[in-house]
């Protein structure tokens, strides 16, 4: 990655081709560029005054706190996209009557087949069923949630935070060129007169919603976050079941109504993956504030994808619980 | 703003040394309009005539508005109509579009300028509530509205909150956030902004063919979006740095591509530069409590 070199310091608008625009060639296939902030990034963290992405009221309450905002800080990574596709060699599954080879998975990966219990063979028919992990998809996911991340860390270390509070994180895909950008920011504070870990912590709380977590006597270490990808291929019963068409003999007797077998173990398949990932970035602590999204793709008749993030603050205990003061009741005038 | 250097600069494109800023214009405000005057004539205590004060102020707003001791003037606006004009892009080079960068930068700055105006017509020590939009109309092609929008109020103790500028300051803070502000010993100086409009490269056919079929990140799209994005937020941090602002509070990074397609897009930091009142100010003690209602 090549650090842009703006002549003319400061804010510099002079015309003309920017050094960011070097051929595509620089960095491997692959290859995540130098964790070097961009030069424009390091200019506007010079700067005197901080910026901060926090609200009035979570801005109170940090100070409240002891957090003093540093700067806003933020992370990017921009990442050629897509989320299905690739098989092991000889396995296609789209065709008519599926394929006997089941797709290749790695070890410790989840992979789980169905056969057709009708004994009979026709060219539509979907005689065998596959669910499987793309392992290719999470690891591609967290590398670039992980590069976006770090980023936003090492700006925040830049300007020698303690930790970065009031976190979010995004993706959405950059319209018209196949790529989607991964984005972490959040505002960067300054703890004085506490020592400063190392890495910087950071948290999805801020506000009220930090002082509560801080109160019950825990302390945020760091944003975890991880996704699973499951891709189900359905057999015959699944594909009938999918179309609204399952009842009766023809269905080997799959019942009209109920639940989809196979989509079914898809679903749980994700999300105890996505938990499992979670878990081992957790090292012990606890996870405080998950989410849970699920979402699924139609990738051909009777054919799904499967995705599950979970996110969430890792977070430690560091003193005992102290009983809260007692509530004091208000109503509110709206 | 000490290291000038113009030499760069494009002509209507905002340079290092001269930002387009309200701030650093104070002397070339644009006259009001003749109806504007008079609007703002009725709003003013004159002999024989009494005086009344618009706001698009909620109670809540104006409950705590006053209890911080400010009293409302009045709504005040202002607006320019801004031709964007056209900047060749190159097909494969990500680059920032100065030109367009300058006149999304000027237009805005215009119509804060007018909105200014109207409050120091009024003798405002500022304006709550600001708003910045940006309208497009079927007659004009390429052409948009700025336009800006707010509530003059002022100290009711006497003491000028005006800022380093001796204008009004702005915020688009609501009522309950220029109270809890208050709270904290901030005082609002001035809405602050940065922008840039950035041409995202086209991949050509050979980039796109060496990784077809893979999720890799692309440093290039990376490197640039990042770069267009801390340019706007560095052009903020300049102006609050000339407010004498010790911060910048919610800070908001906006991504529009108007109608420029897919590649060229406008980044737009935005938020409300503040200044601590006073070093020995204590923070109240958060309390707990139970919300009785919903």
């Amino acid at each position: 990655m090549t650090t842009p070199e703006s002549a003319a310091g400061e804010g510099n608008l002079s015309e003309g081709p920017n050094e960011t625009a070097e051929p595509d060639g620089g960095v491997p296939d692959g290859g995540v560029p130098d964790e070097v902030l961009p030069e424009a990034a390091a200019r506007r963290l010079g700067h005197g005054a901080w910026s901060s992405a926090l609200s009035v009221p979570d801005l109170a309450t940090s100070l409240a706190l002891g957090f003093e905002p540093a700067g806003y800080v933020q992370g990017f990574s921009v990442r050629q996209w897509r989320w299905i596709g690739y098989y092991g060699a000889g396995f296609s599954p789209a065709a008519g009557m599926g394929a006997m080879v089941g797709p290749r998975v790695g070890p410790g990966e989840y992979s789980e087949g169905w056969r057709c219990p009708h004994g009979f063979v026709a060219g539509e028919h979907r005689v065998y069923g596959y669910n499987f992990e793309q392992a290719w998809v999470e690891r591609s996911w967290a590398e670039a949630w992980g590069a976006a991340y770090t980023r936003m860390i090492e700006e925040a270390e830049a300007l020698g935070a303690h930790g970065v509070i009031g976190v979010t994180d995004d993706m959405h895909y950059l319209a018209g060129t196949g790529a989607a950008e991964f984005s972490i920011r959040g505002t960067a504070v300054v703890v004085p007169g506490a020592p400063r870990p190392s890495p910087p912590f950071s948290t999805f709380l801020a506000g009220q919603r930090l002082a509560k977590l801080i109160e019950a006597g825990y302390a945020p270490v760091g944003v975890v976050a991880a996704l699973s990808s499951v891709q189900m291929f359905g057999y015959c019963i699944t594909r009938l079941q999918l179309s609204g068409s399952g009842a009766g003999t023809w269905s080997g007797g799959a019942p009209g109504v109920g639940a989809i077998v196979q989509v079914g173990k898809a679903q749980r398949a994700a999300r105890h993956l996505a938990r499992e990932h979670l878990r081992r970035q957790l090292g012990g602590d606890a996870l405080h504030g998950a989410t849970v999204t699920e979402f699924e793709q139609e990738i051909g008749e009777g054919d799904l994808a499967v995705h599950c993030t979970i996110k969430g603050t890792r977070v430690r205990r560091f003193k005992d619980f102290d009983p809260l003061p007692e509530p004091e009741p208000v109503v509110r005038l709206r | 703003m000490t290291d000038q250097d113009t030499t760069g600069g494009t002509g209507d494109g905002p340079t290092p040394g001269e930002l387009p800023s309200r701030t650093a214009t104070g002397s070339s405000l644009p006259d009001l309009p003749p109806d504007a005057a008079r609007r703002l004539a009725e709003l003013e205590d004159r002999p024989g005539h009494k005086g009344m004060f618009t706001s698009d102020l909620s109670v809540n707003e104006f409950l705590l508005i006053k209890e911080v001791g400010f009293h409302p003037l009045g709504f005040v606006m202002g607006s320019s109509i801004y031709h964007l004009g056209i900047q060749t892009r190159r097909w494969s080079q990500s680059q920032e579009l100065a030109k367009l960068t300058g006149a999304m930068y000027n237009a805005r700055e215009l119509a804060m300028n007018r909105m200014d105006a109207e409050a120091d017509e009024l003798g405002a020590d500022g304006v709550v509530g600001v708003r910045l939009d940006v309208n497009y109309y079927e007659w004009g092609s390429d052409t948009a509205e700025f336009i800006a929008v707010g509530t003059a109020v002022k100290a009711e103790d006497g003491h000028s909150y005006r800022n380093n500028q001796g204008k009004p300051f702005t915020s688009d803070l609501s009522g309950q956030d220029f109270w809890t502000l208050m709270q904290t010993g901030h005082v609002p100086l001035g809405l602050v902004m940065g922008t840039c409009v950035y041409h995202i490269a086209h991949r050509g056919l050979g980039q796109t063919l060496r990784t077809a079929g893979q999720n890799v990140e692309l440093p290039n799209f990376t490197q640039a979006l990042y770069e267009a994005r801390e340019l706007a937020m560095t052009r903020m941090q300049v102006e609050a740095n000339e407010l004498g602002a010790a911060g910048i509070v919610g800070v908001r990074l906006e991504e529009k591509t108007h109608m420029w397609g897919d590649h060229t897009i406008e980044f737009l930091s935005l938020g409300t530069a503040v200044a601590r009142a006073a070093d020995d100010h204590r923070i109240p003690e958060p309390r707990t409590v139970i919300s009785l209602d919903g």
